[in-house]
């Protein structure tokens, strides 16, 4: 028998054959791809030199295929095979996309399943289309490394769901790639910086793209990355910026604002304005010619500009002290500040964000590369080229829990818990001899379940008979590693048991799970003021319910004047109720309390005196 | 007790989670305390990074990622054991649970809903409380709100030093008194949150 070849885990066999290994970003405006050579986390570039390929992928007909720059010139001519933002479609139903299929030109094909796009060459699925972009990047792979890498980290945002991630994976498998790992982008750029400067500490990634703002605060130690806090905004991007400026080109042109093609030319002028005031300090702004308006040359200062788009800037900081007091740290805590995404090239961001962090931005890195270095970093590592093994800690992006009477959610386990992780809560009946359970699964941050997404519904039967608030039943949550949620729950005294398993959130894109946690942030005070009110109808309504079993037990034990006030108050709880005043009815049920005193310590009294005489303790319910 | 390996019989290292000689991931033990599965020995005064070191260095060798290949049953195992693991960090980096915690252990549910907060000082002191903040909230009142944030924040330090005193030895013998300042520190728990909250409404307007 020939002798194997033993290599150690984590070091390559044979230092002059390199594992090949890339990171790609697959991001929703472009993408591009890195790998490390020499140790150095390089992106790698087209023939021309460019190293973004814009994510746009227009199908000709006789199963030709342009993408990148190619299909984005001819979007304007060829809208319907020209599909621009596929990652907004991965992993998602036609009914999940339809209030963003009517912004786009795409003719969506209902059914079944994830959607489809119908284009020259046939019906498409977002996966197909991501897939055209993936080969393109792993061909400029091939040619760059002469050879065939041998797997790939992807990079995802960080609340892409389990269906987006699958798709993701999808699109790589058929673009003929293998898949180490799909990394968050916030994660990916803190490992780039992280390891590159082979620090320990506390990032801020404050990610700022052309749509949407995230800012993630992550801990870096000993080799594991632990996500700490996620927040954002998916309506604020770059393209807030431009749209400010060009409302005020507009005003200075006075031309006819309501013409779409000037329209669309001023906002062109604005952001190569606002792009060439990144470096100068004053730029000359031409505005075409328009219906009834001659053409016009403006000036353009930084700081007029900075003073446009300040309003638009400003709104990433509530998103920045949530993710702090979400990640329990203060800001002298954080360790460095990672600037992704090509809008934060703005000086007037950059300002910002130093004067926010009360430090300098890290900006040695390219915004627009620094997500995909980081996923090489970590390909790099994944396929044995490196010995420091990286453990990155994935978290739970949206809070789980479950609907309690008045149609609240109980938060189990809460978004950026790190999983794997279990967690159990009790719970009891509400009514007296209640045998079943209804078990309500719920995902969201805000309070009342109609606010909320319902992943799962599922009842527990066979609870033995009790009086209202005796049954002890423990609901237990478990997530696995890779974000699978299966649910229980169990009677004590029976044992009686139920559960089911859920994808925690299927169907539910990147946008809606952003709006979600922006609501809970926005309606932060409407919702207590709900909770209370809900809370005090609970209350109220189980005082009435147990008022009417003790009086259908012993109404014989009340003096008739005591009955009568009895009555009243209940009378008066009744209408209380009906209302929307939660401290009238937390009023009307003490009322209802202290006028059925005299009837809750006579039963009491009984009770004690039949315990006394030895009878069992079930009778005492008759 | 000694814990050996139930694939090759060799001696196990504290926690028993991972075999030193042949890697196998042992069975999950639901018996062993948070501190011991964390690798540390059962104290309330315990250094949080030292905490998270441990913890992490085990996550490192535990975690389902390094068992993505594996036969079913190891898989299951690194899952339990990696749950376990991020509970113990959850619990044990906080003041406020592992003083529960260790309270439990004992068999004492200092915040459980039997319990009647029957301290009229405390008691006193939360209305006083929430009364400031609800002032301040009214004036607009930053620098009210960073003065009172640093008076709770050492009403917060001074309960944990009580807390260490009387869990300096465990099992711990005052029951009563630590299941009340327990609670205390809940409440200024409670306390710092709804001050977080304003603040940030506050500064967001």
């Amino acid at each position: 028998m020939a002798l194997m070849q033993i290599a150690e885990p984590g070091v390559a066999a044979d230092p002059h054959q390199r594992r090949l290994a890339i990171g790609i970003d697959l991001g929703t405006t472009h993408s591009l791809v890195a790998t490390v050579l020499s140790a150095v986390p390089t992106v790698m570039r087209d023939h021309e030199g460019k190293y973004l390929l814009p994510s746009v992928v227009r199908y000709l007909g006789g199963g030709e295929v342009s993408v990148g720059y190619p299909a984005v010139a001819a979007a304007g001519q060829d809208p319907h095979n020209t599909i621009a933002s596929v990652k907004r479609f991965m992993g998602r139903g036609h009914s999940d996309v339809q209030t963003l299929a009517g912004h786009l030109p795409y003719d969506l094909v209902s059914g079944e399943g994830m959607v489809r796009l119908r284009t020259i060459a046939g019906e498409k699925s977002p996966v197909e289309v991501s897939a055209e972009i993936l080969r393109v990047l792993k061909e400029r792979a091939v040619e760059t490394l002469g050879g065939e890498p041998e797997g790939a980290v992807i990079t995802v945002p960080a609340y892409f769901d389990e269906a987006q991630r699958q798709a993701t994976k999808d699109a790589a498998r058929l673009a003929g790639l293998n898949v180490l790992r799909l990394l968050a982008e916030p994660t990916a750029a803190a490992v780039a910086y992280g390891l590159d400067k082979g620090s320990e500490g506390v990032f801020a990634i404050y990610d700022l793209g052309g749509g949407t703002f995230d800012i993630s605060i992550l801990r870096l130690q000993a080799g594991v990355f632990e996500v700490l806090a996620t927040a954002g905004d998916s309506a604020l991007g770059g393209d807030d910026m431009d749209h400010a400026l060009a409302e005020w080109l507009l005003r200075e042109g006075g031309g006819d604002s309501a013409d779409p093609l000037w329209r669309r030319q001023i906002l062109q002028q604005a952001r190569s304005a606002k792009e060439a005031l990144s470096s100068a300090d004053e730029t000359m702004v031409a505005l075409p010619p328009s219906p009834g308006c001659a053409a016009l040359t403006v000036k353009l200062t930084r700081r007029q500009l900075e003073s446009l788009i300040l309003p638009v800037i400003q709104r990433t900081l509530p998103a920045c002290r949530r993710a702090l007091r979400d990640a329990a740290l203060k800001l002298d805590e954080i360790d460095g500040v990672v600037l992704v995404g090509g809008a934060t090239r703005v000086p007037a961001v950059r300002a910002l964000v130093e004067g926010f962090f009360h430090q300098m931005p890290l900006t040695d890195m390219d915004p627009d590369q620094v997500v995909a270095l980081g996923a090489a970093i970590q390909a790099d590592a994944l396929v044995g080229n490196q010995r420091e093994d990286l453990l990155l800690m994935d978290v739970l992006p949206l809070s789980l829990g479950l609907e309690t009477m008045g149609g609240l959610v109980e938060k189990i386990i809460p978004r950026n818990t790190p999983i794997p992780v279990a967690r159990a809560q009790e719970f009891t009946t509400f009514k007296d001899g209640q045998t079943a359970m209804s078990i309500h699964v719920l995902q969201g941050e805000r309070d009342l379940v109609q606010d909320c997404r319902s992943l799962a519904r599922f009842s527990l039967r066979g609870i033995p008979s009790m009086v209202a608030g005796a049954a002890r039943i423990r609901v237990t949550f478990q997530v696995d590693a890779d974000g699978l949620l299966a649910v229980s729950a169990e009677e004590a005294s029976t044992g009686v048991r139920a559960e089911v398993v859920v994808k925690p959130s299927y169907g539910l894109n990147d946008e809606e799970i952003a709006n979600m946690l922006q609501d809970s942030f926005r309606h932060g005070a409407e919702d207590v003021v709900k909770r209370r009110l809900s809370e005090a109808k609970v209350d109220g309504a189980r005082v009435r319910e147990a008022l009417a079993t003790a009086l259908a037990a012993d109404a014989d034990l009340l003096e008739p004047t005591e009955r009568v006030a009895v009555d009243k108050a209940n009378a008066a709880l009744a209408v209380a109720l009906s209302g929307n005043d939660a401290d009238a009815i937390t009023a009307a049920a003490e009322a209802v309390e202290a006028a059925a005193g005299p009837l809750v310590q006579r039963r009491m009294d009984n009770a004690l005196r039949r315990a006394i005489a030895g009878r069992s303790i079930d009778d005492l319910g008759d | 007790m000694v814990d050996s390996c139930f694939q090759c019989g060799a001696e196990l290292v504290a926690p028993p989670a991972l075999c030193a000689s042949c890697g196998a991931v042992q069975p999950f033990r639901a018996d062993l305390s948070l501190f011991t599965v964390a690798g540390l020995s059962e104290i309330y005064d315990l250094d949080v990074q030292t905490l998270r070191t441990q913890v992490f260095a085990l996550q490192k060798g535990l975690h389902p990622d390094r068992f993505a290949h594996a036969e079913p049953t190891a898989r299951r195992y690194s899952l339990e054991w990696s749950t376990r693991l991020n509970e113990a960090l959850a619990t044990l980096r906080d003041p406020l649970k592992r003083a529960d915690y260790l309270l439990r252990c004992q068999g004492v549910d200092a915040l459980g809903e039997q319990v009647k907060v029957a301290d009229p000082e405390l008691l006193m002191t939360q209305m006083i409380y929430r009364e400031r903040l609800e002032n301040i909230m009214a004036a607009r009142d930053l620098p009210g709100m960073e003065a009172l944030r640093q008076e709770v924040d050492k009403a917060v330090t001074k309960v944990v030093q009580r807390l260490k005193e009387l869990l300096a030895i465990l099992p711990c013998t005052e029951l009563e008194a630590a299941g009340s300042a327990v609670r205390e520190l809940q409440f200024l728990d409670k306390l710092v949150g709804e001050i977080d909250r304003s603040e940030e409404s506050l500064q967001n307007v």
